[in-house]
Formats: C-alpha cells, structure tokens, sequence
C-alpha cells in the first residue's frame, strides 16, 4: 500500500492541476501534490529501512537499493517545484505550453520514473524507462521553437531505438532464465532472477549476449558515448527545470536499471564481463565529453556534456567494483544530481537577467547578478570536484578504488579527464563572470524562492563534502548490500 | 489433417518467407502509403503465427497476444498513419537516399547477413533457424530504412518494423513473455506512435516540410 501510494500521488496529480485554468492555481495544486509525495516517499523510505523489503502484489516491489534513489527523486522533485515558481512566468499560453500543461506532464513524468524504481519485474522496468520517454518528450519540445521540436523529435526516436535493444536484451535474458530452468511465469522478477543467477551460467553466451544489448539499450538513456546525441540537444531545449529533472533524475533513473541487469549478470557469469563494458563506455563518456566540453558555446550544453562526464565517472566506479567503487558511484549519482540541478537552476536565472545562454555574450555577472554568480561559481567548482563541495568525495573514493584495484590506466586517465574538465569550466565560467555588462539592463529579476533553492543545494554540497550524515550514509550502506 | 490444423502448420513454416517479401517490397516501395500497407500485411502475417503457436500449444494467452496485434499494429496503427498522412496534405515520397534497385540489394544483403548471424544460436538453442533469422532481419531493415529514408513518418515505419523484429524473436525463442508485460508494450507502442504523429505535425509546423536530414540546428 505504501509504494502504490507512491504511484497514485503524481499520477492523480497529474490529472487534477489540468484543471486547473488559472496559472496560480495550477502552481497552487502542484506545491500541495509535491508536499504530499514527499511525505509517501519519506513514509516509504522508512518502511524499507525497517522492513528491508517492501512488495505489494506481484509487480512492485522495493528494497535498499530502491530507498535510496527514492530519496534522490523526492529531493529533485521538491527543488524543481519551488524553482518552477518563479520560472513559469515565461511559459507563453500555447494550446499545449500553459503551467497546468507543465505540472501535468511534470508529474507524469515523475510517475514514471518511480514507476521504475518499484518495478518488481524486468519487463515491468523496461516498460516504465520507455514511459519516461515518452512522458518527457513532449516537455522537452514544450516551448514549440524549431530548436525544441527538434530536440525533442531527436530524444524520442534516439531514445526509443535504444531502448527497444534493451528490450531485446531483456528478452534474451528472459530465455537464458527459462532455459535454465527458471518458471516462465515469474522469470522477469529481478529477486526471483537473483536467486537463480548462478544456475544461469549454463546459458553463459545468452546472457553477455543480454548484456551487451541491455548496456547499448539503457546506456542510451543515460547518455554514454557513443549513444548520448540527443542528450545535449534534449537538455539544452527543455524548460529548465526539465532540463535540472531530465540530468538529475532521469539519467539516474536509466543508471539504476542498469544496475539491476548488471548485478544479475555479475552474479550469473562474474562480474569480469559486464564490468569491462561499463569501464570501456566509462572511458568513453569521459574522454569526449570533457573535451567537447571545451568547446562549447552554450551554458545548458556544457551541463549536459558535463552529465555525460559525470554518468561516465559513475559507470567507471561501478565497473572497477568492489565496495568502496560502487559506493562511490552511488554516492557520486546523488551528488551529482544536486549540484547539476544547481547549475541548471543558476542557468536559469542567467536565460531570465540576461535573455541568452551563449557564453560569449553574458559579460559582467558578478557585477551585476552576484547571488546568481555565487551559485554558479559553487556549483562549476563543485561539479569539477574540488573540495570541500560533496562531488569531491564521491570522486575520491572512486579513484582510490581504481588505485586499490591497480587499474592505472583508468585512475590516470580520470584524473586527466578532471583536469580538462576543471580548466573547460574557469575558462568559460570566469568569462562570463568578468568584464563589463554590454546587453541591456536585467529582463526578469530572479524570485527569492529561486535564490532559497540554490541556497539549499550549496548547504547540501558544502555539508556533504565535509561529513555524511549517519541516516544517510545508513541508507547507502543498505542500497550497497543490495548490490552485492 | 484437418484444415485448421493444415492451415497452421503452412502459417508456421510459410511465415518466414512471407515476411522477407515484405521487407524486400518495403525497400521497393516509393510511397509512404504503401510502406503503411506493408507494414501492416508484415503484422498480419506475425498475427496469423501466433494464431497457428497458440493453437498447436493450446494457449489463451497467446491467442489474446493475437488479438492484441490484430488491433493494435493491423488495424489501429496503420489506420492513423494513414490519417496523418492524410491530414498532412504532403509528399507521398519515402525520399530515399539510396535507389529502389539499391535499396532491395541491400535488403537482401542483410537478410542473408541474418541467416549468418543466427545460425549457431538456433543450433544451440534448437529454435527454428528461418524465423528467428526473420527476427533479426527486421531488426536490421528498421535500422536500414530509419538511416535511408529521409521522411519523418518513414522513421516511424522503419522502428515498427524494428519492433516487430524484437516482438517476433520473443516470439520463437520463449513463446512470447507474460501476457501483463506484453500489453503494457503494446501500450507503449500505440503511445509512441501518438507521440510521434503529434511531433510530425509539430515539425511541419514549425520548419515547412518534413524532411528530417534537414533537421540539423543543433549540433556539437
């Protein structure tokens, strides 16, 4: 009862603010509805920890694992909606790009991507991740430009054709089980699946077989290279608190999926084979988008090569393995989507004072805008991993498993990887915030709620970076066992 | 023998074949109207092999996957194809990038290419080597036709077809997933769809034409 809550909270949302005409109302309902996922999801949360396993009927079902990025999806969802807030002023009234349209879809779209956490089943997961896409396309194309229309039109296609070689994978999977024996009926569910995982070694060809196409399949929604050509364009032309949801979320969300196929490959044939292709799209991600990051001309672009990066670090941590690997990377995905949240929200603002996002023509900011510049300055320190901001941990401990785990090349080629990417980011960050102001006088003013929301997020980073709070590093610990 | 049981053994060890000339004509075919129709004939073929499965293993759930096809990708699919093609008063032009004659040498090309690839997995597994190899061929002509074709709508095609491909080598290799788990594909099938009529509608709006190769602001 309490994950069907979870569910019926968003989409129930979704369906009342579209009736909401008024803007204020909409805004209204939605600040109601998202209080009230916070409490289920808490609510959940707690069960989990003391019950270690929450199921409700045959298809949901929820463990250590799924607790934690329960708790990253509340976390993202409560920032984007107070952020919303003040954001929605520029949603012109379209027929479909109104703030009820934005909620709905909003909700919808988080419906979907919790519908992915609690999935019990493999074929229940994948058809969830496709729902994501779906429910996100229409935000990512919501302001209806040519660029939007585009982007969007890119994301459904790239996306759909990946995620339809997942499903082959998991097809292949789904054989590998029945043919070993497992009962058809209940071959998909992942903790059935857990259980006769070593019985599955028999099929050893079907099931790397599985992998490789699961890993091509999810890592298109995560954006591994080279997969990731509709994650720059998706980013940089939705709203940007979709823009925040889609890299902060979203990414996670394929990132789990993954790390359900890859426990059960691990567990069936060793972990040597599925762990070499995460590390081998890992290097991948990281090398060319650190340096197209280089290059880049718009702000929202450079964050979503930086999620790249960022999805590519946290491949790499959990294809080194070991404890304090896969620690790292879980930690890594739940820092990360904090501090890019606040990059896309101080993004925001920079789009609301200055009316672009090309980095060549935003001059002067710390003049002019300096809460707005303070956010940005934190959050590019922070996702280039300095200390004492939170992502500097998370890297730190995946470098020091790659040390432990003598994987040199690896470790070499990540810290290379960081250089380029710190020095992208001084370079393109310290531009726009010297020099004199040359485009005309501030456009909007910021609202205090958006100041309040990249407030919270540099207290989470700075806190974070220098002590991890026992409950939460408790809840790491128990998405770990699960990973084990 | 009976005729139904006639009937479904030739729609078992006919289906195959009939499936390649589906695809070998989809390559042929220059109007987006007859890659609809095609399209959905490639569907009802599927539709009767699962009627012939679901009578030789005596299974309703197969004969309600049956169903599922015959309305969703026989009838509702291509049925609103054919109306945004209509409503949107454009080209029937595929606008191929490669010739109708290049075009059916590639597709046989990759037939055979299938026929490789499957051999050793359909030995292994002791699954039928002609239909699992059309599995995989319609994997392959979805990806070919969604890289030559140039038309939005024909990128819709080219992953229907794809998909049938993945549907139909569910279908040989396990008899098809759980019943609860293919209606919510299909599901998300027919919402893809609907999504990707609605973003035609909104690319011909917003750019004049419908030409995806043009599409190309964003880049880098």
């Amino acid at each position: 009862m309490t994950l069907l809550l979870l569910l019926l909270v968003p989409f129930c949302a979704a369906l009342i603010v579209l009736t909401c005409k008024e803007p204020e109302r909409a805004v209204r309902v939605a600040i109601a509805a998202g209080t009230l996922q916070m409490v289920a999801i808490a609510n959940a949360v707690w069960r989990i920890r003391s019950a270690g396993v929450v199921q409700f009927g045959r298809y949901l079902r929820a463990d250590g694992l799924t607790a934690f990025f329960l708790l990253n999806i509340a976390v993202i969802l409560a920032l984007v909606l107070v952020y919303s807030i003040g954001y929605l002023r520029h949603i012109p009234a379209g027929r479909f790009s109104s703030p009820r349209w934005f909620y709905s879809l909003t909700f919808l779209f988080t419906f979907t991507m919790i519908a992915v956490y609690l999935s019990a089943s493999l074929g229940m997961l994948w058809i969830c991740v496709e729902s994501t896409t779906l429910a996100s396309a229409l935000l990512v194309g919501f302001y209806n430009t040519k660029g939007a229309v585009e982007a969007g039109w890119k994301y459904l296609v790239v996306c759909t054709v990946g995620i339809a070689f997942a499903l082959f994978g998991t097809i292949a999977l789904y054989l590998a089980a029945v043919k070993s024996g497992v009962n058809p009926a209940s071959a998909l569910d992942w903790s059935v699946l857990m259980n006769a995982a070593p019985g599955l070694a028999a099929t050893r060809d079907l099931v790397k077989l599985s992998f490789v196409f699961v890993a091509v399949g999810y890592g298109t929604k995560i954006g591994f290279v080279p997969m990731h050509s509709w994650l720059p364009d998706a980013h940089a032309e939705a709203p940007t608190p979709i823009s925040a949801m889609l890299s902060a979320a979203l990414l996670n969300c394929a990132l789990y999926a993954l790390l359900r196929f890859d426990t059960i490959t691990s567990h069936a044939i060793g972990s040597a084979f599925s762990h070499t292709l995460l590390l081998i799209f890992g290097c991948l991600s990281i090398t060319v988008a650190a340096l197209l990051m280089v290059v880049q001309r718009d702000l929202k672009r450079l964050l979503a090569y930086s999620s790249i990066e960022h999805m590519g670090i946290v491949a790499l941590g959990i294809g080194i393995g070991g404890p304090l690997g896969i620690l790292g990377a879980l930690l890594h995905t739940f820092n990360h989507s904090i501090a890019k949240s606040l990059m896309f929200f101080t993004a925001g603002s920079v789009r609301e004072s200055f009316g672009t996002l090309r980095m060549r023509r935003i001059h002067g900011m710390a003049r002019s805008v300096p809460f707005t510049s303070a956010g940005l300055v934190v959050g590019a320190l922070a996702i280039a991993g300095m200390p004492p901001f939170a992502l500097f941990i998370s890297e730190f401990m995946i470098l020091t498993a790659a040390f432990t785990a003598s994987r040199y090349f690896i470790a070499i080629l990540l810290l290379l990887v960081l250089s380029v990417v710190f020095g992208a980011l001084l370079h393109h960050v310290q531009r726009m915030l010297a020099g004199k102001r040359t485009e005309e006088p501030a456009r909007l003013k910021p609202l205090p709620s958006q100041f309040a929301v990249m407030g919270i997020c540099t207290t989470y980073l700075i806190v974070f970076g220098i002590c991890i709070p026992r409950v939460f590093a408790n809840l790491l610990q128990r998405a770990l066992v699960v990973l084990q | 023998m009976g005729l139904i049981e006639f009937a479904a053994a030739k729609a078992l060890a006919s289906s195959a074949v009939f499936l390649f000339i589906t695809l070998l004509m989809m390559a042929a075919a220059k109007r987006i109207s007859t890659c609809i129709i095609l399209f959905s004939t490639q569907s009802a073929i599927m539709a009767a092999e699962i009627l012939a499965l679901a009578y030789a293993g005596k299974s309703a759930e197969a004969y309600a996957v049956a169903a599922l096809v015959i309305v969703v990708k026989v009838v509702a699919i291509p049925y609103a194809l054919f109306r945004i093609v209509k409503d949107l008063k454009a080209s029937q032009d595929v606008a191929s990038s490669t010739t109708g004659a290049q075009s059916v040498f590639i597709m046989a090309g990759l037939i055979l290419l299938s026929f490789h690839v499957v051999v050793p997995y359909a030995k292994t597994l002791r699954l039928d080597e002609d239909l699992l190899a059309a599995a995989v061929a319609l994997l392959l002509a979805g990806a070919f036709l969604m890289v030559s074709r140039k038309k939005a709508l024909m990128q819709v095609i080219g992953l229907l077809v794809l998909e049938n491909g993945i549907f139909l080598a569910a279908l040989t290799t396990t008899y098809g997933m759980p019943l609860v788990i293919e209606i919510g594909i299909f599901f998300d099938l027919l919402m893809g769809v609907f999504l990707m009529g609605l973003f035609v509608f909104r690319i011909r709006d917003t750019f004049e034409h419908l030409d995806v190769s043009k599409l190309r602001r964003l880049r880098g």
